[in-house]
């Protein structure tokens, strides 16, 4: 057993040497696209975490100033339940403090420091407000009636921001999804020519290997492992890139300070986590999977 | 040991290398397959551990039909078949211990048994102490010898050998042939294809004839012709 595992390593080893050219176009192209497929995953979480305080077809939330009382809280869901045909009253949702403040504390993932400072005193509470259908443009109009009642601290409309940023997230997951996925078609042709080639420098000991009774699987997992080395590697330069840019983006954004919102447009450090642990097994799992076909596609001496 | 049973091999579907070939092959026996060039000796050879599957009748080795026998079971099926080419087949970066020892290594002897057998097989074949030049340091007759300790070093119970003495003089050609009597006296069978008449005659040995795919004779004891 000890002896087959050195042998293993040994002719991986050997092979990834005599291929480094190929070897090495392999794993760059797939640490590209591997970049890309985790970056799509970083961006549409980012977009989503952005909008999902707008998720369920909230169109208006009105922010309540921290000092209101109980009895002035009433009052403004009663002036939104007024208008029954406008606002679809089933749908309406109030987030006291502790649903405000974890919205907050997921909208602000990037910014821990602004974070820290909230407390019962300085964040509003909300009111999420969805219209019926077709009664967006009445709703737009009563809006500033809202933000008279006593307390409103802030009205603010879905369709200022949503339909721009919709449009955008929508645009960056085709380009993303397209590229990510034409860099992946082509780091697994690399890889499969890699193979193929280092099958062909081998094709004498793999003649002789199989005429003494050598099986399939003893030739095959030296080529297999050196595909998954491959994809490995190219997956652990995509992790780099992907802890390099989310930082930087994380940054920048933390910078854009003011009332927008996009401080949102970032992802926590597990979700991060996670998608490059994915991005790792993806890479390992296709290296290991098209090797092993060119492999088996080659092995009839 | 091994039986053919009306065996046929057409190639692309018109070139017929094979037709209806019947014969058995007994436990140590010497077989010689002769025949010109593209007569179908390489062919039967390959039949036999399974290279090529007939498009009718049956190969049956050790007491098994070989072309119903699933893919996973024909590496242990070839490790009871050692195979001896004409051009040796040798892995060139490998030294004649390594080369030899690679045959055991693949079909995961142990290293003990690998540092045992192979120079018992080596001293077999008269190669000692040239355990550690490399093939292009040997003789072609050496040469030979090395790809014969590697196709004998598990014992198998068949050896199937293609034109062994075609690259060689004949007095080196003589010198692998006495190698390869010894070896089947040890009750290993073996098959040998060759045109080499020289070396059939002074055998005697029995002796299939192939012209253009049919067997034409099977005598006991037999010449070239």
């Amino acid at each position: 057993m000890l002896s087959r595992l050195a042998y293993t390593f040994r002719e991986t080893g050997a092979s990834l040497r005599r291929n480094i050219t190929l070897t090495v176009a392999a794993i760059l192209t797939s640490a590209v696209s591997l970049f890309l497929v985790g970056g799509t995953f970083l961006v549409q979480r980012g977009f989503d975490n952005l909008l999902s305080k707008w998720a369920g077809g909230v169109q208006m939330i009105v922010y309540v100033s921290p000092t209101a009382t109980p009895d002035q809280v009433t009052n403004i869901k009663s002036a939104l339940e007024s208008s029954p045909t406008v606002v679809d009253v089933g749908k309406l949702e109030y987030l006291n403090f502790e649903q405000s403040l974890a919205e907050a504390k997921r909208l602000l993932a990037a910014d821990p420091t602004t974070f820290r400072l909230l407390n019962e005193a300085n964040l509003p509470t909300e009111f999420k407000v969805v219209p019926k259908a077709g009664q967006l443009n009445v709703l737009v109009q009563l809006a500033n009636g809202f933000a008279e009642v006593p307390k409103v601290q802030k009205v603010v409309l879905a369709r200022d921001q949503v339909e721009q940023i919709s449009k955008l997230r929508d645009f960056v997951q085709t380009v993303t999804v397209g590229l990510s996925v034409l860099l992946l078609v082509g780091a697994l042709i690399l890889i499969w020519t890699t193979i193929r080639t280092a099958m062909f420098a081998r094709r004498r000991e793999i003649e002789v290997m199989k005429l003494v009774g050598a099986t399939n699987w003893f030739i095959r997992i030296p080529f297999m492992l050196e595909g998954l080395i491959q994809g490995l590697i190219g997956a652990l330069m995509s992790c780099g890139f992907l802890l390099f840019f989310n930082r930087l983006w994380t940054n920048g954004v933390v910078k854009l300070k003011g009332d927008n919102g996009f401080i949102a447009l970032v992802v926590s450090n597990s979700f991060l986590n996670l998608v490059m642990l994915l991005v790792v097994l993806f890479g390992m799992a296709a290296g290991a999977i098209a090797s092993g076909v060119a492999a088996s596609r080659f092995l009839d001496v | 040991m091994i039986r053919l049973e009306n065996v046929t091999k057409i190639y692309n579907s018109e070139v017929t290398a094979l037709r209806d070939a019947t014969f058995d092959v007994a436990k140590g026996e010497f077989v010689f397959l002769v025949g010109p060039s593209g007569s179908g000796k390489s062919t039967l050879l390959r039949m036999m551990n399974r290279q090529e599957s007939p498009e009718k009748g049956a190969v049956w080795v050790a007491g098994r039909n070989i072309n119903e026998m699933p893919d996973s079971k024909v590496p242990h099926l070839r490790r009871n078949i050692g195979n001896i080419f004409q051009d040796y087949k040798l892995l060139l970066n490998k030294t004649v211990h390594e080369n030899v020892a690679f045959a055991l290594e693949v079909i995961g002897r142990p290293k003990h048994v690998i540092r045992q057998q192979v120079p018992a097989v080596l001293d077999l074949v008269g190669l000692t102490g040239k355990e550690d030049r490399f093939p292009h340091q040997l003789s072609g007759g050496e040469q030979q010898r090395v790809s014969i300790a590697r196709a004998f070093v598990n014992r198998p119970l068949i050896l199937l050998a293609d034109e062994p003495t075609g690259n060689l003089d004949p007095a080196t050609g003589e010198g692998i042939m006495r190698l390869l009597d010894r070896i089947n006296k040890t009750g290993t069978t073996v098959v040998m294809a060759t045109h080499d008449q020289r070396i059939v005659n002074m055998m005697r040995k029995r002796v299939i004839q192939m012209d253009r795919g049919i067997i034409v004779r099977d005598q006991a004891r037999g010449v070239y012709e």
